[in-house]
């Protein structure tokens, strides 16, 4: 699967390309919003008014991607909750009005498969068209898609449109702090990682990358993936070997290390195992930009491709890798369910 | 291309509490459409329901699972559905929560189905509710993996309608490529005012018990099901575990027409039965039985006609199984799918209940009685959904 282009909205300056190029947003936030571009020029107006935020950012990522390549055989979205808002406005009014006449946007709109939907209307795509929720493995059920897709159709040119969306909304950040996954105080996202805190603080965003079986031109490529789920931390070792053994590796082909440490006490540990694993690496602490949130392993896989690019090179720790050609990315939500992704030159 | 079949199923839904229970009520004719017991809206009593009858205190209790750990109506009837699954397929407990078995499960309200917990929540009035880490679209598959100690692939998706269908045929696609040896496949969705809220502010809820390819059909009816098969490789099963029935196929394409709505010429559902036919390697002619999507609005049923008539010289026998249970949303492809291998293991079609009209603008009709003694080789089962997703998948006799 190769990656031939890729656009993103976050809450770091991803969408005018300068967070790539040196730019680096401090936070000083509980909720990491995303820098929405105007949209004026991609999406018509009338049809704007309507979206939710999480629709909007999809679509705000697919048209330009859509416009600039040739049109895919298949559109795969991973969401673990899709538009959210609508979704919570909808049930306000069910409760509010008791039931009563209510109107039907809000509710066509929160459906999770409401974008990938809209981005095959607006361009006409009868193809593939696919949507996984699978919670904070949402993304990587969708890369798994897509893998699948293109084993499938080895024989000829395949193109696919690959994304992930979440938005955060003041429903969803309520609910998420009530079941305590975010810090009570404010520390800005430079101190993220030293809070010594449980909790962290949540992002939002949409990535979007097109992929082809051709591998002209290319950016770079997923090589590999895996997930489980409920490892303790004495089994992650295990997890990592196994994968780099599968895939013929040794822990010194990894140019660097793309982790989702987030700043909560409770769980970074698995992050800390891993580290130990493999010694002194070039790191990248991708949540430190972003915050966390249930797909952010897309923007992560984003990161990767553009650090193999020669870009993002301010965001590296520990020590700068001269022309990285491997990656690996590891993350957890909740040390539940564990991630793995290589993304190589 | 391995051949890959169904060796279990589990099912809950408004006409049986297991596999059995939903033959004997498929076999005679027993609509679970009618007021609702359980469920309480505002709707409870001017509109019927496909609701499962059973409460879920009992279905908590059934299942031996404690009190207070956030195991929504959800995750109860996809519990107890995914255990009847296992045990037929003779799947033991290492097989389940080995790395070599995938489970893929799918859910349109998931864990939303409380809407006033979740309104207090949400809007952050009172303590939290115990189910505030349980609203997710895959809870109700996250608490499976928990239960089960699952550590291979998982997935949950959610194409409206057409999920469980999609679920099936990802499970399938992992098979064949070798990703994994077993799949578990299925979906969830229970009665919720979000849900019955929503489809009733889109105005196609029928207040009488729905009469899909009725003339006169007014909409659809709402159900509630959870169901799950377990498939494999054929060439991977031995001993005494016995084959259900043979998946052959699968089409997926999106209609690109409207959010909500199915275009005229039927563009998607067309499509997708082609691509199903073809990859099946089938001809129209070799489809003996239709489970059609069915849903009973005035636009579905007409559009879904259509493409029967352009893709088949001669209509099948076709029927729509939500006149039993309504429409079960994500859940409703898996249930679909189980209904058409029973009707193959059986040689029997199941009919549209209700039909006193049928639609006069075709020269073909729905089968309105329970028909025994049909020689059923291949099954071709429908499910469409809001965003365009459209999937037909094709079950077959298993030689």
């Amino acid at each position: 699967m190769y990656i031939t282009d890729l656009y993103a909205i976050s809450p770091q300056k991803t969408h005018d390309l300068s967070f790539e190029n040196g730019d680096w947003q401090v936070l000083n936030e509980y909720i990491y919003k995303a820098i929405e571009p105007s949209y004026q020029d991609v999406i018509p107006n009338s049809q704007l008014r309507r979206m939710g935020k999480a629709v909007r950012m999809g679509i705000g990522v697919s048209l330009p991607l859509l416009g600039r390549n040739p049109k895919p055989d298949g559109i795969i979205f991973g969401t673990a909750n899709g538009g959210l808002e609508d979704c919570i406005k909808f049930l306000n009014q069910i409760v509010e009005y008791n039931e009563g006449v209510l109107t039907p946007t809000n509710f066509v709109q929160s459906t999770p498969n409401a974008l990938a939907g809209q981005v095959a209307l607006l361009s006409e795509n009868q193809g593939y068209n696919m949507t996984h929720v699978n919670g904070s493995l949402a993304f990587e059920s969708a890369l798994l898609d897509a893998a699948l897709y293109f084993d499938e159709h080895k024989t000829e040119e395949r193109r696919i449109l690959l994304g992930a969306v979440e938005e955060i909304s003041d429903y969803n950040y309520n609910i998420d702090r009530l079941g305590e996954r975010f810090k009570q105080e404010l520390v800005s996202n430079e101190e993220l990682l030293n809070s010594k805190t449980s909790g962290s603080y949540c992002g939002e965003g949409s990535t979007q990358f097109y992929l082809s079986s051709n591998p002209e031109n290319s950016l770079a490529k997923f090589s590999a993936f895996k997930q489980s789920s409920h490892l303790s931390q004495a089994e992650i070792g295990d997890f990592i070997g196994s994968f780099l053994a599968e895939q013929n590796l040794q822990v010194s082909d990894i140019d660097c290390l793309l982790l989702g440490k987030n700043g909560d006490v409770s769980t970074d540990s698995w992050y800390e195992e891993t580290e130990k694993l493999f010694g002194a690496k070039p790191t990248v602490y991708f949540k430190k930009s972003v915050g966390e949130y249930r797909t952010v392993s897309a923007f992560a896989s984003y990161l990767a491709v553009q650090l193999l690019n020669g870009k993002a090179k301010h965001l590296v720790e520990n020590s700068i890798p001269t022309e990285p050609k491997t990656i690996l990315i590891y993350n957890h939500f909740d040390a539940i369910r564990h991630s793995l992704i290589l993304i190589q030159k | 291309m391995a051949e890959i079949v169904v060796t279990g199923m589990g099912a809950i839904s408004s006409i049986g509490l297991t596999i059995a229970e939903n033959l004997h009520s498929l076999k005679h004719e027993i609509s679970g459409i009618q007021r609702a017991k359980h469920f309480k809206s505002h709707y409870s009593d001017s509109l019927v329901f496909g609701e499962i009858d059973q409460s879920d205190t009992s279905l908590l209790e059934e299942l031996g699972l404690e009190k207070g750990l956030g195991y929504t109506r959800t995750t109860l009837i996809a519990i107890k559905a995914f255990r009847e699954a296992v045990a037929n397929a003779q799947l033991t407990p290492e097989d389940i929560a080995s790395t070599r078995t995938a489970f893929i499960s799918s859910s349109t309200v998931g864990g939303m189905c409380y809407t006033d917990d979740l309104y207090h929540d949400a809007n952050m009035q009172g303590s939290p509710s115990e189910y505030v880490k349980n609203y997710e679209g895959s809870d109700h598959a996250l608490q499976i993996v928990r239960l089960y100690g699952m550590k291979g692939i998982t997935d949950v998706v959610n194409t409206a309608c057409s999920s469980s269908a999609n679920a099936i045929a990802l499970g399938a696609r992992l098979l064949e490529t070798g990703k994994v040896d077993r799949v578990i496949a299925g979906g969830s969705d229970c009665l919720a005012k979000f849900t019955v809220n929503g489809f009733n502010s889109l105005r196609i809820l029928s207040e009488e018990p729905c009469k899909p390819f009725d003339t006169n059909r007014e909409g659809l009816s709402l159900g509630e099901a959870a169901a799950y098969v377990v498939l494999e490789r054929k060439t991977d099963v031995s001993g005494t575990k016995k084959i259900q029935a043979a998946f052959s196929g699968f089409g997926i394409c999106n209609d690109a027409f409207h959010p909500s709505a199915t275009s005229d010429d039927a563009r998607g559902p067309r499509m997708a039965m082609e691509l199903a036919l073809k990859r099946a390697n089938l001809n129209p002619e070799d489809i003996q039985y239709i489970n059609a999507h069915g849903t009973g609005t005035p636009n579905n049923d007409v559009t879904e006609s259509y493409a029967f008539s352009k893709l088949f010289k001669n209509v099948p026998p076709f029927s729509s199984t939500k006149s039993y249970v309504g429409h079960t949303l994500a859940a409703a492809g898996v249930l679909e799918a189980i209904y058409s291998i029973l009707a193959i293991q059986n040689q029997e079609v199941y009919p549209s209940l209700r039909i006193e009209e049928p639609i006069a603008d075709f020269s073909f009709q729905p089968t309105l009685k329970y028909t025994p003694e049909v020689a059923i080789q291949h099954v071709l089962s429908n499910s469409f959904g809001f965003g365009g997703n459209c999937t037909s998948l094709i079950f077959s006799a298993c030689i």
